[in-house]
């Protein structure tokens, strides 16, 4: 039987799903068919990338609506394996709105890789698209510490504000700063291998990559605000190599 | 040279970003051989067709198969493997450049650059598109459901 409760945390699934990655197709599937194996009449569910509304027709005749509003994401693609597992398990064996909320809260607790292990991935990212690109030794040595440096500056000045664009603006600003500066003393070789090398960890692959999906599989509004949010963070990236070139004066060789 | 170089970093890019996404165990490995595969695909590509774009075209076309096979494999979305898989051929160096050139004002060569970088990104998100189609027929008419239904 389909709760107020039970349905709350449903959407709590479908919520979780989007933010950690998952395509709008997917979230809206999974509630829908969470929604008919719990007997209900009718399922209607929209969901762009910052909303998911449910509104169903219960068979006793009622009509029961939820909203929630997502206001940050985190990509996180084992969460989703789980939650997909959940949604499936969920589907076959309807269970008690009890198992829903623990199974929920033990996915939440599940464990990101630890910084140090985040720190070293992003110079190795870093250097390797450095390399990728053409760069020499030294390049890649530059580029990776600052890979590191970056991961540094994207953890505190989220502590600021969460706000894409700015983090995105601010970020390309310390590794234009700090790749001219370091070209410069003499350490590094080109500048533009190693500002490509950290630009390859700014750019928005899966912003990219999700809205392609969700435009085939019909969902045009949420791949287009996706797209958009894409080419937005490529312009603040843009941005702040732009006000590196206000402060060393001129061009980047 | 540079083309082993290239495929080695292609696989330990994907590596780093598939880390960054959380992905864990096994998955990992596919994920990391995808980007690997892309860029291994693109220079193969380089031998038979007739232009880069038609290179970044096939290369995501096999990259989103291989996603789409091994979510299949692995019971998992198939935006797991493809999100990783497909970075090496994101065009990095094609944005440096168009941005670089918008800032120092050569607006010649940032027209150029720009419609580069553009059509890339359309190369990449056509052969993504065709593909996923292509797989979602594919998979459907394998499904049992579907087969039942026919008769």
């Amino acid at each position: 039987m389909l709760t107020k409760e039970l349905l709350s945390y449903i959407l709590d699934i479908g919520e979780q799903m989007l933010v950690s990655g998952a395509e709008v197709n997917r979230v809206e599937d999974s509630i829908s068919r969470i929604c008919k194996a719990y007997d209900a009449k009718r399922v209607d569910v929209f969901t762009i990338t910052s909303s998911i509304v449910v509104s169903i027709h219960l068979k006793s005749g009622n009509n029961l609506t939820q909203t929630r509003r997502i206001l940050k994401y985190s990509t996180d693609f084992d969460k989703l394996d789980r939650l997909n597992n959940l949604s499936y398990h969920v589907c076959a064996h309807t269970p008690e709105a009890e198992y829903i909320r623990n199974e929920i809260e033990k996915i939440g607790t599940t464990r990101m890789y630890g910084p140090v292990v985040q720190y070293l991935v992003y110079g190795m990212i870093a250097g390797s698209f450095t390399i990728f690109y053409g760069g020499d030794l030294n390049d890649v040595a530059v580029s990776a510490v600052i890979g590191m440096i970056l991961k540094l500056a994207i953890t505190f000045i989220q502590r600021v504000d969460k706000n894409v664009f700015f983090v995105n603006i601010l970020c390309s600003f310390v590794v234009g700063m700090l790749g001219f500066l370091l070209v410069r003393i003499g350490i590094g070789h080109s500048f533009d291998k190693i500002a490509i090398g950290n630009i390859m960890l700014l750019i928005p692959g899966l912003a990219l990559t999700n809205s392609i999906r969700d435009i085939i599989s019909g969902d045009t509004i949420a791949g287009l605000l996706r797209l958009s949010e894409a080419i937005l963070v490529a312009l603040s990236i843009s941005f702040g190599f732009g006000l590196v070139s206000v402060f060393v004066g001129g061009m980047f060789k | 040279m540079i083309h082993t170089y290239q495929i080695i970093t292609a696989f330990m890019g994907s590596l780093g970003f598939s880390i960054l996404f959380n992905i864990k165990g096994r998955k990992i490995g596919y994920a990391a051989l995808g980007g690997m595969l892309a860029w291994v695909i693109y220079l193969l590509g380089g031998f038979w067709l007739s232009g880069e774009m038609m290179q970044y075209f096939v290369s995501a076309i096999i990259v989103t198969f291989y996603s789409e096979i091994c979510a299949r494999i692995e019971k998992t979305p198939a935006t797991t493997f493809l999100t990783a898989a497909i970075i090496p051929l994101v065009p990095g160096r094609a944005l440096y450049y168009t941005m670089s050139y918008a800032i120092d004002g050569k607006f010649g060569e940032f027209a150029e650059y720009g419609s580069y970088t553009v059509s890339i990104a359309v190369a990449i998100a056509a052969g993504i598109m065709v593909a996923s189609s292509l797989a979602r027929v594919f998979f459907a008419l394998r499904s049992y459901e579907y087969r039942h239904h026919l008769m």
